[in-house]
């Protein structure tokens, strides 16, 4: 619940000016609502009492009133839609931007899965609730009740009670709706669609897979499974909304009943004249269509909560920020001197866990040197990586780039000087022109062309009648897993970095590909320096220097044919 | 008596334009919920229909609609009473000059009626209630069966036909069939609602005058045709705006998955760009559309409330005795005139409601439509109908020594094209065969039919003298398989490695490590986080390409019992190092099992006693096209 409390006072700093708007004028319709109902009782019943007895009334005031009330209260419709409405998008626009920023903050958090994400952009889309079925319907019961209060208060001690009781009969609902909001069901249904989804996915994509290992019955049987526990949980939360309903609209139509009786109580003790008297009770038949436009909002809040909850928590504890000095790695004319990348001493260690993976590390990488890092899988290889393109942060030791200490390079810079290329890049659902200008937006068509050339990649390109506009699709779909990594391939064609880092570059292709892809690469590479995490022969037998990872300190870096031999 | 014929073309009016936007008359023919289903059943291939309630179903949620109609209607007498209370409120002011009545008198008539109208309130709120329960349980009923449905084709369409994306599949078992609940929970019984609230009250109002029943009558009808003429400009909006809506939600989750590669490419900052501006796009869009359907609703708004300050001013200045006209005969009465007044805001409620619900409406067509065409050829699912042989008992049938395979004659076509004519080979108990030849020679279409996934157009495919479609069941039980790509699914790593066996019971920790030795990924495991016990995510997710094929082995090498061994391309776009320990893990595999290897990798000669060329063999590599 604090964190719904917490979006509600962020879109009140994000623009107070349209928050306090909106609800301002989201009053009138509802005061020209109950008032034309008012009016229009009294109107009557001082025209029927006007008419038996002849007396005088002044029927133009009331029955323009009645008119205008009823202009005012469709035209404060409309404008209240529009402006409450345009303050939450616009502040769920900015909110989003933010949400972003802060995701792109934490990549070195590892990945995550597609279906949190999934969950994520659902949650954003939810926090339209708070403002808008929340805070405005709220204040505006709070103030429509306040103001009767004191009109009955005027009128009799009597009406005062009646409906004080009955307010707070209101009021009570809510707060049982509030206190007793149930996320405990709301992340139970949650979790029943993510199954379900889930699962889904599974059966269409691993059909002969489950065919054979389980049966696509029994698969199939999975996914109902989580329909039948969404059903329950949505059972639940439903029950409680119609409960709510329910509740809200006999208050009512009993405040209805009292009211009659009260008021006719009144009348018969003087203290209320027979029009005002029905005008009143008029009024209190508008009244739960006020009340009971926050019922929705309350009975969503678990969710919203929830949602909230999983947002806030991504967007606390801002990392560290950008390095204050931005300096820029100084171009050596001297080529050679200044190591292009350097270790020295360096540890780490994954968080959680009881074993560092890294422990005093230290080596130089010179200008224009290829340097293979070998070792069986888990030695640390990647996280060296990793280490080098500033993706983690050491524990303990310096890293150099340039010579110059890594992080007081400008995120800039260092970007513009390191290149990575790993064994899972990323293609975005866009078009092939598109993916490659993620390097280099400046590119033009010829140079996007003559980097897939290079990548042996521009005639399968071509072959699409779309060409460059050739939309990928998700995750690169339509391309085969050796194209897309020609693909990536292309795309880091398109920098000219001092270091390259390259992941596993040929992980998963097989002998034929991963030879052409390697002397594609080298042949690029100019003389910028690579460090290369290596796990295959061809890549250790174009290496300048291999640095085996499991061999024991200090007789680290040994020539290629030495590792070599042990490999064979 | 004119209102009723005039509600009835208002009545008309509104359903047209409740079905404005579905163009063509068939659409409004199958908008009759219930009846579709009559004449197509389900097996005679209208089966792709997913989502449509069935005749009890619409019968539910009619009752519901009734309900809340009776519920609604009940207010006439709520407001008789009220209007029977105040009712004598006028005489008496105007009979004893300053306010004095007998209190008693008004009292007594206040408890009378209080309690009356409490009463009624009771009775309407169970009524109302019990509406929305129906029409709730009928929608998730509807849903569930829609689902199960889906999921029904899913399970019996062959694994080796064609399917929708995973993406495309798991959003319509979930959104797309959500998208329903709303829309038949809401709209239908307010369809109903609407049909029969209105004319009660026009009906009730016009007892009294019927000057107040045209007033309603009149203002009714103009609200569906004003909102039909803005409903038409908001549709096509709202349109492009879903779309916009669609792609930015994806474009985002698409960047932010990409995150790693958008800050090594240093394109952060610009990306952020992008998404703010496209989120800036979205929102002017929404605000367009939403600015047509608040004016919808604002015409509605606007009809209604000029409908009520009409028939207060009507009756205002009846009392007044300014206006004769419109009642029958005499003049109308306070108690006559308030009661008109109550009845007012009654008629328009159900439009409301109704205008409310139809945003649900157009989701849950859309969802419908969208439903039916997921699977876009129904010969897809219904053609291997016997894919998974349930129609034929295999209890009788036992397979605990490796079998002999035989094609015979067998022709099997894909779109139009052969893959297999008459062709015939013999797989001998025990033997390891290696089945060669290029991409699209045939090798999967083989290893399909071994399988019971393919069903040959003609000839016959026998495992141990049967049809390979009837022993289907229970040798996909005892086969040992290793797909090209093979597949993970979401749970931990040693939930995956049971899949494999029927009863997970009798296996120790022993035999899940044995079985992940075998193939190599021993390490690979000790170096996960948690071990067994790590969960992986879609897809595998967290593992590398390589260790994915290796604990799809270690899966395949938990049934010991397996008597045949089909491997598809196992060692495809492997490194080495991989592939080596592909292949020793399945040289041991093949011991004491027929085993069929699908490849064109020749390092896999090794392990095998024979070889075929598919190509050299005869059968049509390059595709025989149909005379």
């Amino acid at each position: 619940m604090r964190s719904v409390w917490h979006i509600i006072r962020t879109q009140h700093r994000y623009d107070s000016f349209h928050f306090w708007l909106g609800i301002l004028v989201a009053l009138l319709p509802a005061a020209a609502g109950l008032l034309l109902l008012g009016v229009s009782g009294w109107f009557i019943a001082a025209a029927a009492i006007a008419g038996l007895s002849g007396a005088f009334l002044n029927i133009f005031a009331p029955s323009a009133l009645i008119r205008a009330f009823a202009i005012v209260r469709t035209a404060g419709r409309y404008g209240e839609r529009v402006l409450t409405h345009d303050a939450t998008f616009r502040f769920l626009t900015g909110f989003r931007n933010r949400l972003f920023a802060a995701m792109a903050l934490k990549t070195n958090d590892g990945q995550r899965s597609g279906l949190l994400l999934n969950r994520l952009t659902l949650d954003v889309a939810v926090l339209d609730t708070i403002y808008l079925r929340l805070v405005v319907p709220l204040v505006l019961s709070l103030v429509v009740a306040v103001s009767l209060l004191l009109v009955w208060s005027s009128v009799s001690p009597l009406l005062l009670l009646t409906g004080a009781a009955f307010v707070l009969a209101w009021l009570g609902l809510a707060v049982w709706t509030f206190a007793r909001s149930d996320t405990k069901t709301a992340r139970r249904s949650d979790a029943a669609l993510d199954a379900m989804r889930l699962r889904a996915a599974d059966l269409a994509a691993g059909r002969r897979d489950l065919a054979i290992y389980g049966g696509l019955e029994a698969a199939a049987d999975s996914v109902l499974v989580a329909d039948t526990r969404l059903a329950e949980a949505q059972d639940v939360e439903d029950h409680r909304t119609s409960k709510l309903t329910a509740g809200s609209t006999l208050l009512g139509q009993l405040f209805l009943a009292v009211m009659l009786l009260v008021c006719l109580h009144e009348v018969g003790n003087g203290a209320l004249t027979a029009a005002f008297s029905v005008g009143l009770i008029l009024v209190v038949m508008g009244l739960p269509e006020i009340f009971s436009m926050s019922l929705p909002g309350l009975s969503r809040l678990p969710r919203v909560a929830l949602a909230a909850g999983r947002i806030m928590h991504l967007m606390r504890r801002p990392e560290e920020v950008e390095p204050s000095q931005s300096l820029s790695v100084p171009e050596t004319g001297r080529q050679g001197a200044v190591p292009a990348l350097a270790l020295e001493d360096v540890s780490f260690g994954y968080p959680g866990a009881d074993r560092r993976v890294l422990e005093g590390l230290s080596f130089h990488l010179a200008q224009g040197e290829i340097l293979a890092l070998a070792g069986r899988s888990g030695c640390g290889k990647s996280t060296i990586g990793a280490l080098a393109a500033r993706l983690r942060k050491p524990g303990q030791g310096k890293i150099l780039l340039g010579g110059l200490e890594i992080d007081r390079i400008s995120e800039k810079e260092l970007r513009r000087k390191v290149t990575v290329i790993g064994q899972k890049a990323y293609l975005f659902n866009e078009t092939v022109a598109e993916n490659l200008r993620v390097a280099n937006p400046d590119a033009g068509d010829t140079e996007l062309w003559r980097a897939l050339e290079q990548a042996a990649l521009a005639e399968r390109i071509s072959e699409n009648p779309k060409g460059l506009q050739t939309i990928l699709g998700e995750g690169g779909l339509g391309l085969s897993g050796g194209e897309q990594r020609r693909l990536a391939l292309a795309r880091a064609f398109l920098t000219r970095p001092a270091l390259f880092v390259l992941d596993e570059m040929t992980e998963g292709l097989d002998a034929a590909t991963a030879a052409d892809v390697l002397d594609r690469f080298l042949s690029y590479r100019g003389d910028a320096a690579v460090l290369m995490i290596a796990h295959r022969r061809q890549e250790l037998e174009r290496a300048d220097r291999v640095l085996d990872l499991t061999a024991p300190c200090g007789s680290g870096i040994r020539s290629p044919e030495i590792i070599l031999s042990e490999f064979q | 008596m004119h209102g009723i014929p005039i509600a009835t073309v208002a009545i008309c009016l509104l359903n047209l334009s409740g079905r404005g936007d579905t163009k063509r008359l068939m659409t409004i023919k199958r908008e009759k919920i219930g009846t579709v289903l009559e004449g197509e059943g389900q097996d005679s291939g209208a089966a792709a229909a997913f989502g449509w309630p069935d005749k009890g179903e619409s019968r539910s949620l009619k009752r519901a609609g009734r309900l809340l109609a009776v519920s609604d209607l009940l207010w006439i007498a709520q407001a008789g009473l009220i209007s029977w209370a105040l009712g004598s409120l006028p005489m008496m002011f105007s009979a004893a000059d300053d306010g004095q009545v007998i209190e008693g008198d008004l009292t007594g008539l206040a408890f009378q009626a209080a309690a009356g109208i409490a009463l009624v309130a009771v009775l309407r709120v169970f009524l109302q209630n019990r509406a929305e329960t129906v029409a709730r349980q009928t929608a998730r009923a509807i849903q569930s069966r829609a689902r199960a449905e889906l999921l029904s084709v899913a399970a019996r369409t062959s694994p080796s036909a064609e399917f929708p994306s995973s993406g495309a599949f798991a959003a319509h078992v979930t959104e797309q069939v959500d998208l329903l609940g709303p829309y038949y929970r809401n709209f239908e019984p307010q369809k109903v609602r609407l049909r029969l609230v209105p004319l009660g009250i026009v009906a009730a109002t016009a007892v009294f005058s019927w000057v107040g029943a045209l007033i309603l009558v009149v203002c009714g009808p103009l609200i569906p045709v004003f909102m039909a003429l803005i409903g038409m400009r908001a549709k096509a909006a709202s349109e492009t705006q879903q779309e916009e809506l669609v792609r930015l939600s994806g474009s985002l989750l698409d960047r932010i998955r990409g995150l790693e590669t958008l800050t090594l490419f240093g394109a952060i900052e610009r990306t952020q760009r992008q998404i703010a501006d496209a989120g800036e796009r979205f929102r002017t869009g929404t605000m367009r559309v939403l600015k047509i359907a608040f004016l919808s609703s604002t015409v509605l708004e606007l009809f209604s409330a000029l409908g009520i300050a009409f028939c207060a001013v009507y009756v205002g200045f009846s009392l007044l005795g300014e206006i004769q006209a419109g009642t029958w005969g005499g003049a109308l009465t306070f108690a006559q005139g308030l009661f008109i007044l109550l009845l007012a805001p009654e008629f328009f409620a159900p439009l409301r409601a109704y205008a409310a619900a139809y945003h649900d409406r157009a989701g849950g067509l859309a969802a419908r439509k969208k439903l039916a065409t997921l699977f876009p050829s129904q010969n897809t699912y219904r053609n291997p109908k016997r894919a998974d042989g349930s129609d034929v008992p295999v209890g009788s049938i036992s397979l605990s020594r490796p079998p002999a395979i035989q094609f015979r004659s067998v022709s099997i076509s894909h779109d139009e094209r052969y893959v297999f004519k008459e062709f015939d080979l013999t797989i001998e108990p025990d033997e390891t065969l290696l089945v060669e030849g290029p991409s699209g020679s045939g090798k999967t279409t083989l290893i399909d039919g071994i399988l019971g996934f393919q069903e040959p157009d003609s000839g016959e495919i026998q495992v141990n003298d049967l049809t390979a479609t009837a022993i289907a069941p229970l040798l996909r039980r005892k086969v040992i398989w290793l797909g090209q790509s093979p597949r993970l699914f979401h749970g931990s790593l040693k939930a995956n490695l049971l899949r494999a066996v029927d009863t997970s019971a009798a296996i120790t920790e022993d035999d899940l490590w044995q079985a992940l030795r075998l193939a190599g990924a021993e390490a690979l495991v000790q170096r996960l986080p948690r071990g067994l016990e790590t969960p992986l995510g879609e897809d595998g997710f967290g593992l590398s390409v390589g260790e994915i094929r290796r604990v799809a082995l270690a899966r395949a090498a938990m049934r010991k019992d397996a008597v045949l061994l089909l491997a598809d391309e196992p060692t495809a776009s492997l490194d080495e190092e991989t592939a080596a320990d592909v292949i020793e893990g399945l040289r041991k595999l093949c011991d004491g099992r027929t085993a069929v290897i699908a490849t064109h990798d020749p390092a896999l000669r090794k392990i095998a006693s024979r070889r075929i060329d598919l190509k050299a063999l005869g059968v049509l590599a390059e595709g025989e096209v149909f005379a």
